[in-house]
């Protein structure tokens, strides 16, 4: 299924974009007295009047740019959390331009307080298209940017615009163009990387070891996994398409759980020398790994912080399972959970204010958030068997795997554990990992 | 066939066992640890079987003329099963090595690969580093009955490739162990 031009294409077009796709349209720049920048943490969603795409054209072209634009822009603005899309069945036909008071209150009778107008124009394969954002009740242009691309790639284009709204109004990065990471099963215990689009949609494969491929993880550019393909054990890296992959030598067996620091440059890992597992950094071209733990406990799954300052692990030093955190020298390591039996695979939020891990006092695991600095903790999950949180680029939402229905499969919800979604269904998928 | 229906036994004898005993941290009871049924009945003191237990009735020279595939399928070597958790040699286990170690000894060239699984209860990076201290615990006891440490390489699978994919007590207890394969002759 994997057609490696295809994404190559997607990928070029998504790099160029910033280059000479995107424009500012010539506009007016946004009044300063206007104050609808959304804080975090505040509960009021902002409602959007989001019209479909303008765009003159046959029905043909209704189908392949009009629709999949507005129906992809509508539902990443719905599961961003920060708006809510007005009834489209109440839009009045035309007014596009609410500078006008009438023009205005006919989308403030919508319920909405911005309006999202965007026109396309489409030549061959290409297409433009036009975003105005619109402050109803001062009736003035707050955003505007033109983006283009091929007309293949529209749902893209969609979510650029989707991105540059909730930055616009968050301050934060959108999760529209955002990667997932994770692992299928096949029979005869073989195990392949793929990754999807945030919503679960664009699924495509990045390994074909026909061996076991596990543990992905991604920062600046690349994704760090553990592979069987050479019978024991090591550590690969390759590009977010799957290309250029490359063995990173250690010299230590084990080489589980790489996690990749976010400068790109290293990347800590479980490592075993005769039997007893720690946590070990080495460089991304490989080398002589360097030993960051030294007890006799075994110590797994590391995690680096937000800044490269530190990094989380898992150790058993106390006889079960707990998360620690240590610089990432290997000094001033201290304990960060202390209720129930089993806490591992810890995940730092993209600000480093929170942590996520897989808890476990009886039964099953859970997830579960941890504030970093007051140790309050919240167990966002209570049905099947959960693990291996990680989070989304903007800190909103949690992606993790679950057994809750006889297989395990990948689900996303807020960090609160609200607005729960399936990504994956048939098969096994777990080790979900969020990369921006 | 022999060698089959005893391993088969042996199985089914650890899983009633096992069942019966249920899950060690689970049920802390006083009933002894699940394991299979070795020949020695004698009181639960940790004495390693003398090193030449357990002798194979295999002819030398058969032995070496199987292709590898074969002499793994014969089953000359026996696996080591785990508790929960653990990564501690039973005794039932020092006695299938103890036997493992004699008969390597026998067919010094035999290269062996030690796989370290582990049950699926837990999470996959933990279990990792626990097969791996499975393994190595198998490895180390092989080599203090005798065998060369350089015919012996250890891996760990972790939870990654179960021999059983029930969710039940004798299935996980089949998939805590050190399992041995012959890689070289």
């Amino acid at each position: 299924m994997f057609r490696p031009f295809v994404f190559i294409a997607a990928l070029f077009c998504l790099l160029a974009a910033p280059a000479f796709g995107q424009q500012p349209v010539p506009t007016p720049a946004p009044g300063q007295d206007i104050q609808l920048t959304i804080k975090s943490g505040v509960a009021r969603r902002l409602t959007v009047a989001v019209p479909a795409l303008d765009a003159p054209g046959t029905a043909a072209l209704q189908a392949q740019v009009t629709d999949p634009f507005t129906a992809t822009l509508r539902s990443d603005l719905e599961y961003a959390g920060a708006f809510v899309v007005a009834e489209p069945a109440l839009y009045p036909q035309g007014y596009r331009d609410p500078s006008t008071q009438d023009a205005a209150d006919r989308w403030l009778g919508t319920g909405a307080e911005v309006l999202v107008d965007s026109r396309g124009s489409v030549s061959g394969d290409k297409v433009s298209i036009e975003g105005r954002v619109w402050d109803l009740k001062s009736r003035k242009l707050i955003f505007g940017r033109r983006y283009s691309g091929g007309a293949s790639y529209v749902e893209r284009i969609a979510h650029t615009f989707a991105n540059d709204l909730v930055k616009y109004f968050t301050g934060k990065p959108g999760n529209f163009l955002s990667t997932i990471l994770y692992v299928t099963e096949h029979p005869g215990s073989i195990k392949e990387i793929e990754a999807m689009d945030f919503d679960g949609r664009n699924t495509r494969t990045l390994t074909s070891h026909k061996s076991i491929a596990i543990n992905p993880s991604g920062a600046a550019g690349r994704i760090a996994y553990t592979s069987y393909v050479r019978l024991y054990p090591q550590i690969w890296t390759m590009g977010l398409d799957g290309a250029d992959k490359r063995e990173v030598p250690t010299g230590v067996d084990l080489n589980a759980s790489p996690s990749l620091s976010p400068d790109g440059r290293e990347i800590a890992f479980a490592g075993s020398a005769s039997g007893n597992a720690d946590i070990y950094t080495v460089g991304v071209a490989g080398g002589t790994a360097k030993r960051l733990t030294t007890s006799r406990a075994l110590e797994a799954s590391p995690a680096w912080s937000p800044t490269g300052r530190q990094i989380l692990y898992t150790s058993d030093l106390t006889g079960t399972p707990q998360i620690y955190v240590m610089d990432a020298e290997g000094t001033n390591s201290r304990r960060v959970t202390f209720a129930g039996n089993w806490n591992d695979e810890g995940s730092w939020s993209p600000d480093g204010s929170r942590i996520a891990f897989a808890c476990r006092n009886e039964g099953d695991f859970n997830i579960c958030v941890m504030d970093f600095q007051t140790g309050q903790t919240v167990q966002i999950t209570s049905e099947g068997s959960n693990g291996h949180p990680t989070w989304s680029p903007d800190g909103e939402k949690i992606v993790y795997s679950s057994r809750r229905s006889g297989s395990t499969q990948i689900y996303t919800s807020d960090a609160n554990g609200q607005n729960k979604r399936q990504l994956t269904k048939g098969g096994n998928h777990y080790q979900p990992s969020w990369i921006p | 066939m022999q060698r089959k229906l005893t391993a088969l036994t042996l199985v089914s004898l650890v899983a009633a066992l096992a069942l019966a005993t249920g899950c060690k941290k689970k049920t802390p009871t006083t009933t002894p640890e699940a394991r299979p049924p070795v020949t020695s009945k004698a009181p639960e003191t940790a004495v390693p079987p003398p090193a030449t237990a357990a002798p194979r009735k295999d002819v030398e020279s058969e032995v070496l003329s199987k292709d590898i595939a074969e002499m793994n399928k014969a089953g000359y070597l026996t696996d080591a099963f785990f508790d929960y958790d653990q990564s501690d040699l039973r005794e039932d286990a020092r006695t299938a090595l103890a036997a493992d170690a004699a008969w390597l000894k026998k067919y010094p060239t035999v290269q062996v690969l030690i796989e370290g699984h582990c049950d699926e209860r837990g999470t996959a990076a933990y279990n990792l580093a626990l097969g791996d201290r499975r393994a190595n615990a198998a490895k180390e006891y092989l080599v203090s009955l005798g065998v060369d440490g350089s015919k012996l390489r250890t891996v760990s699978y972790g939870k990654e490739r179960p021999f059983c994919t029930e969710s039940s007590e004798s299935c996980w207890q089949q998939n805590r162990r050190a399992h041995l394969v012959i890689t070289a002759k």
